[in-house]
C-alpha cells in the first residue's frame, strides 16, 4: 500500500520478512525465471529484435518530446468517435471524475480490469467511500484484493499466494467450501463468480496499455478475457491513462505491441489485445453506450526537462523486475508502491515524492541488468543514481551514513592520513581476525551474516615501496 | 477545463523538435501463410482446421458442432456465415443470429455452448484472429461461450501486425480484438489454466 | 619498453595486495614496465554511487591529475575501470576542462584482462595441471565495459577449464555501500550466486573484480569453494613451474 514514509529501516524489515518466507522465495525464483526465459525465447524468435528495440526507443523519445501535440490529436479523434475525454492533474481529480460518472449512472457494482494508474490514485477506496463496490477481475488482482494486500509483481500480482491460500480466499468470497489442491477447479469457480459480476456490473473501469492518437483508440491487453468483458458488458466504460502512454499512429503502436507481450511473459502476443475506438456505434450488437477516457498527469509532467524524463518511455512490461537481483530476493510488496523493481524505484519517487520513499533509490546494486533487458533501452541505473544524488542534495540520507561517508571520502583524499588510519585499523582488527576474515561483535557486525575482509598486514603500496613487488622473486604474499 | 489547460501548458513548455523513425517494415517472410498461421495458433493452444472451399468449411463446422455436443449456438451475422443459412440447414440446434434473432444476445451467449464468427483479418506470425464489432457482430458472442469457432478465409491472412497496419479498417470499429489462442491464466502458483473469462477453446476453420 | 601506470584501487591496496602483485607480474610478463604513481588512493566510486557527488569530485580530480601523464593506465578492477571510463565524463559534465581531461584519460584506461588481450596481445603459457574453475562476470565489467570474453580467453589459454554457472552475470550482491545499507538483501543475493557456483562443482570461483571477491568470500562459510581474482589465477599458472603459490594466504 502507499506509504507516508518508506524509510530504509522499514524497507529492510519488509525485505527480511520476504527473505524468511520460503514459499515466496520459491515463487519469486520460479516466476522470474519463467518470465526471463520466456522473454529470451520470444526475442530470439524475432527477425531483428535489437533494431526493433532501437525503433521503440526512438518512437518513445520522439513521442514524449511532443506529447502535447499527440494528446490533443488523441482527444480530437477519440471525441469524434464518441468518447468523452477528461483530464486530471492528480489522483484526487481523477477519482472525483470517476465517482461523478459512477454517481450519475447510479452505479452500485463496478468491475475493474487491471489498471496500475488506478492503484496509483487509490481509486478503490474512493469508490467504496461513495458506496460503490469495485471488483477486481484479473484473477491475480482479485486474489490480492481479497487478501487485502498489494500485488507482488506487475504482471503476476499473486505469485506469493499458494493454492491453499487462494482456496481459502475464494471460499470466503463465494461462501462455498472449495478444494484446496485443485487449481482448475479454483479457476472455474473464479470464472463463474466473476462472470456474474461482469454481466451485472453497472460500470467497467480499466487502464490503458497504449493510446493511439491517429484514431483516438485505446488498447487493452489481457490473457484472461476480463479486458474484453469489462469493456463490452457494462453500459459505461471508464478508462484511465497516464499522459505518457500514447503513440502517434498505428505504425508506432505495432512496434509497442510487438514487443510488449514478448518482453512481459514471452508470449508473441497476449491472448486478447482489444482496441476500443469510442463507445458502441448505434448499429453495434453490444458494447457500452458511454466511454470516458481520463488522461492523468499525477506528476508525470514534472519529469519533463529533467534527467527523469526518460522514465516516461516505459511500456510497463515488467522485464526489469525479472532480472533485478533485489526484486528477485524480496518481491514487490517490500517496495510499498504499485510499481516495484527497477522501474518502481525510479517512477515511485517521481509520482509520490522522494520524501515519501527515501529507501527506494538504495534498493539497488547498480548491476545494470534492468537497462540490458529493457525493450525501450531505458537507462534506469542512470536515473537511480540521479535519485541518490537528489537525496543527498535534499538532505534525505540518514545522518550517520552521511557523516561516515564524508569522513571516508575526506580521508581518501589525504593519502598520508589514510595510511595512518589503516595502520591503526590493522591493529584494532587483530583480535577479530580468523582465516583472513574479520568477525566483529554484534553491534559492529554491520554486514549481518557476511564476514568482513581483514586489512592486509602490508598494503600493496607498502610492498611496492619496499621493493617487494618484482617480476622474478620477491614476496608474492599479501600478508605475513 | 482548468486541468486540461494546466497539463497542456506544462507539456507545451517542453515541446521540442523530434521526428519519428520511418515506419517499421515487416521483416518476416513466410513461404506459406496458412501453414505459419496454423502452427502459431496451435503453439498457443488454439486449434486450426484447413479445408478447401466453403462447402467443405460448412461440413467441417457441422462435424464440429456434433463433436462438441452443442445445443445452443450463437452466430455473428457476417460474411460468409450470413450466406450459409445455417439455422435453416441445421435446425437441430437452438440458434441465435446476431441482429436477427429476438431477445438479448448477452443472455443467450451466456448460456450458449458455441459462438461462431468470421474475422476481419488474421495474422500468420502469431496465429491471431482479428475480430471487429459492428452490425451483426456481437462482442459477447465470441467471448461468453466456452468454445469460439472462427471462419477464416485464407485471403484475409496477412503476415503480422506490421502488414496488418497498412490494411487496417478505416474507420476503426468501436471494438477490434486481436485474439491469439484460448483464454488463459497462470496466476495461481504459475499453473497454466485455459478458459478463465473467455473461451477455453478457439477453433479456426481456414478456407483455402 | 612500453610503460603502463598501475592503479591498484583501494580494495586491492589495503585488503588484497596479492592481486596487485599478480597483476604487475602479468604486465611485466607481457613486456611492459610498470609504474605505480604514489599519490593514488580511490577513484571515488563508492561515494559517487551513494549520491555524494561533491565528495567524489576531489577524488576523481586527483585520479585524473595523477594518471593523465601516462600512456596507459591499467586497473585490476572492472568496476573502477568503468568509473573512470564511463562515469567520469558524467561527473565532469558541467566543467569542460575537466571533461576533456577525463575523456582523454578514459581513452587510455584499461581493465587488466582487456589490456592483456587487446593492447598487449599477450597469450599466457599453458599450465597443463590447471584445475577447473567457474567464472563470475562482474556487473560493471560485463555491462558497462562489455567485457566477458577477455578473462575467459586468458584463463583458457593458461590451461584452466571453465565450467559456466547458470547465470554467470547475475550480480554477486555487493553493489558497494548497498552491501552495508541493505546487508540482509545483499547477503541473500550472494547466497544465490554461490549456490550457482557450487552447482558447477568447480573448486574455484574466479572474478576480475575485487569488490565481488570480497563480497563472495564473506559468505563462503564452510564450503570448500575458493574465490580468487583472475590475475592471481593467471600468475599462478605462469609460475606453476617454479612452484610458487600466488594465492592469498590465510
Amino acid at each position: 500500500m502507499l506509504e507516508s514514509r518508506l524509510t530504509l529501516a522499514e524497507f529492510k524489515r519488509r525485505a527480511e520478512q520476504a527473505l524468511n518466507d520460503p514459499r515466496l522465495q520459491q515463487a519469486l525464483a520460479g516466476a522470474t525465471r519463467h518470465f526471463r526465459e520466456g522473454r529470451e525465447r520470444a526475442w530470439a524468435e524475432l527477425p531483428d529484435v535489437d533494431a526493433l528495440r532501437d525503433q521503440l526507443k526512438e518512437i518513445r523519445a520522439a513521442t514524449i518530446a511532443r506529447l502535447a501535440e499527440h494528446l490533443e490529436t488523441f482527444e480530437r479523434n477519440a471525441t469524434a468517435a464518441g468518447a468523452h475525454v477528461h483530464w486530471a492533474r492528480d489522483g484526487e481529480e481523477a477519482n472525483r471524475i470517476i465517482v461523478d460518472i459512477a454517481q450519475r449512472h447510479q452505479v452500485r457494482l463496478l468491475v475493474k480490469s487491471k489498471s496500475m494508474t488506478g492503484e496509483e490514485i487509490r481509486v478503490n477506496p474512493a469508490l467504496e467511500a461513495a458506496g460503490i463496490i469495485p471488483v477486481e477481475t484479473d484473477l491475480g488482482e482479485w486474489i490480492v484484493q481479497l487478501a487485502g494486500e498489494s500485488p507482488s509483481h506487475i504482471i503476476a500480482p499473486a505469485i506469493h499466494k499458494t493454492r491453499q491460500q487462494v482456496a481459502e480466499l475464494l471460499s470466503r468470497a463465494t461462501g462455498r467450501s472449495l478444494p484446496v489442491d485443485d487449481i482448475p477447479a479454483l479457476t472455474a469457480v473464479a470464472r463463474e463468480f466473476l462472470r456474474d459480476k461482469f454481466l451485472r456490473a453497472d460500470m467497467g473501469l480499466t487502464g490503458v496499455n497504449v493510446a493511439v492518437a491517429e484514431t483516438g483508440s485505446i488498447v487493452l491487453v489481457t490473457n484472461e478475457g476480463n479486458g474484453r468483458m469489462v469493456t463490452s458488458a457494462p453500459p459505461v466504460h471508464v478508462a484511465i491513462m497516464g499522459v505518457e502512454k500514447i503513440v502517434p499512429t498505428w505504425n508506432e503502436a505495432a512496434v509497442w505491441l510487438q514487443l510488449l507481450a514478448r518482453s512481459a511473459t514471452g508470449q508473441p502476443l497476449s491472448v486478447y489485445t482489444t482496441v476500443i475506438t469510442g463507445p458502441a456505434r448505434r448499429e453495434d450488437a453490444d458494447g457500452p453506450q458511454e466511454l470516458h477516457i481520463i488522461i492523468l498527469d499525477h506528476n508525470r509532467t514534472q519529469a519533463l526537462g529533467t534527467p527523469f524524463e526518460e522514465v516516461l518511455q516505459c511500456i510497463r512490461c515488467g522485464s526489469c523486475l525479472n532480472v533485478c537481483p533485489v526484486y528477485r530476493e524480496v518481491g514487490g510488496n517490500a517496495y510499498g508502491s504499485p510499481y516495484s523493481g527497477p522501474i518502481g524505484i525510479v517512477v515511485t519517487p517521481l509520482i509520490f515524492g522522494l520524501e515519501a520513499y527515501p529507501a527506494l533509490p538504495h534498493a539497488c546494486t547498480l548491476c545494470g541488468a534492468c537497462k540490458e533487458v529493457c525493450p525501450a533501452r531505458i537507462d534506469l541505473p542512470r536515473m537511480i543514481l540521479e535519485w541518490r544524488h537528489e537525496e543527498s542534495r535534499r538532505g534525505l540520507l540518514p545522518r550517520s551514513d552521511l557523516w561516515s561517508e564524508r569522513w571516508a571520502a575526506w580521508l581518501l583524499a589525504h593519502p598520508r592520513l589514510w595510511r595512518a588510519l589503516t595502520r591503526i585499523l590493522r591493529w584494532v582488527q587483530a583480535p577479530f581476525k580468523r582465516d583472513g576474515q574479520v568477525r566483529l561483535p554484534p553491534p559492529f557486525q554491520i554486514t549481518g551474516e557476511r564476514d568482513l575482509p581483514s586489512l592486509a598486514s602490508r598494503s600493496f603500496r607498502e610492498m611496492w615501496d619496499a621493493g617487494d613487488v618484482d617480476a622474478d622473486g620477491g614476496d608474492a604474499h599479501g600478508r605475513t | 477545463m482548468a486541468a486540461r489547460e494546466d497539463i497542456l501548458r506544462r507539456l507545451r513548455a517542453h515541446l521540442r523538435t523530434a521526428s519519428l523513425p520511418a515506419p517499421w517494415q515487416s521483416r518476416r517472410h513466410f513461404p506459406h501463410l496458412v501453414e505459419r498461421f496454423c502452427q502459431a495458433l496451435e503453439e498457443v493452444g488454439g486449434e486450426a482446421l484447413v479445408v478447401q472451399g466453403e462447402d467443405a468449411a460448412r461440413e467441417r463446422l457441422h462435424d464440429l458442432l456434433g463433436d462438441l455436443a452443442a445445443h445452443r449456438v450463437v452466430m455473428n451475422n457476417e460474411p460468409p456465415l450470413n450466406q450459409w443459412n445455417l439455422p435453416q440447414r441445421w435446425p437441430e440446434y437452438h440458434w441465435f443470429v446476431v441482429g436477427q434473432s429476438d431477445g438479448d444476445v448477452r443472455t443467450f451467449a451466456a448460456s450458449a455452448d458455441v459462438g461462431i464468427s468470421a474475422a476481419l483479418a488474421a495474422l500468420a506470425e502469431t496465429g491471431t484472429v482479428v475480430l471487429g464489432s459492428g452490425p451483426g457482430r456481437s462482442r459477447l458472442a465470441t467471448l461468453l461461450p466456452p468454445v469460439h469457432i472462427a471462419i477464416v478465409p485464407a485471403s484475409i491472412i496477412t503476415v503480422d501486425m506490421f502488414t496488418w497496419v497498412s490494411q487496417r479498417p478505416q474507420p476503426m470499429p468501436a471494438a477490434l480484438t486481436f485474439v491469439t489462442g484460448p483464454s488463459k491464466t497462470a496466476d495461481i502458483e504459475q499453473t497454466l489454466i485455459t478458459g478463465v473469462h473467455g473461451p477455453r477453446r478457439i477453433i479456426a476453420i481456414l478456407i483455402t | 619498453m612500453p610503460t603502463v601506470a598501475f592503479f591498484a584501487t583501494c580494495i586491492v591496496d589495503n585488503i588484497m595486495p596479492e592481486i596487485g602483485v599478480a597483476a604487475v607480474r602479468l604486465l611485466r610478463a607481457a613486456g611492459y614496465e610498470v609504474v605505480f604513481p604514489s599519490g593514488q588512493t580511490c577513484c571515488g566510486q563508492p561515494f559517487y554511487n551513494s549520491g555524494l557527488r561533491e565528495q567524489s569530485l576531489p577524488l576523481a580530480q586527483r585520479t585524473v591529475e595523477i594518471f593523465e601523464p601516462y600512456d596507459a593506465v591499467v586497473l585490476p578492477s572492472g568496476s573502477c575501470t568503468a568509473m573512470l571510463r564511463v562515469e567520469y565524463p558524467h561527473l565532469f559534465a558541467d566543467t569542460p576542462d575537466w571533461l576533456a581531461r577525463a575523456r582523454a584519460l578514459a581513452a587510455k584506461t584499461f581493465e587488466l584482462t582487456e589490456f592483456l588481450v587487446h593492447q598487449a596481445h599477450w597469450t599466457p603459457p599453458r599450465w597443463n595441471g590447471a584445475p577447473s574453475i567457474t567464472y563470475h562476470d562482474s556487473c560493471h565489467m560485463y555491462r558497462m565495459l562489455g567485457l566477458h570474453d577477455e578473462p575467459r580467453r586468458l584463463l583458457r589459454a593458461a590451461g584452466y577449464t571453465i565450467v559456466e554457472m547458470e547465470e554467470s552475470h547475475f550480480c554477486c550482491g555487493f553493489g558497494g555501500l548497498f552491501s552495508v545499507r541493505m546487508a540482509n538483501i545483499s547477503n541473500a543475493i550472494t547466497r544465490d550466486k554461490l549456490r550457482q557456483a557450487l552447482e558447477t562443482s568447480a573448486p574455484l570461483l574466479v572474478s576480475a573484480d575485487p569488490g565481488c571477491i570480497m563480497q563472495m568470500r564473506g559468505m563462503l562459510k564452510d564450503t570448500d569453494l575458493r574465490v580468487e581474482h583472475v590475475a592471481v589465477m593467471l600468475a599462478q599458472a605462469l609460475h606453476e613451474g617454479q612452484g610458487e603459490d600466488m594465492r592469498r594466504e590465510a
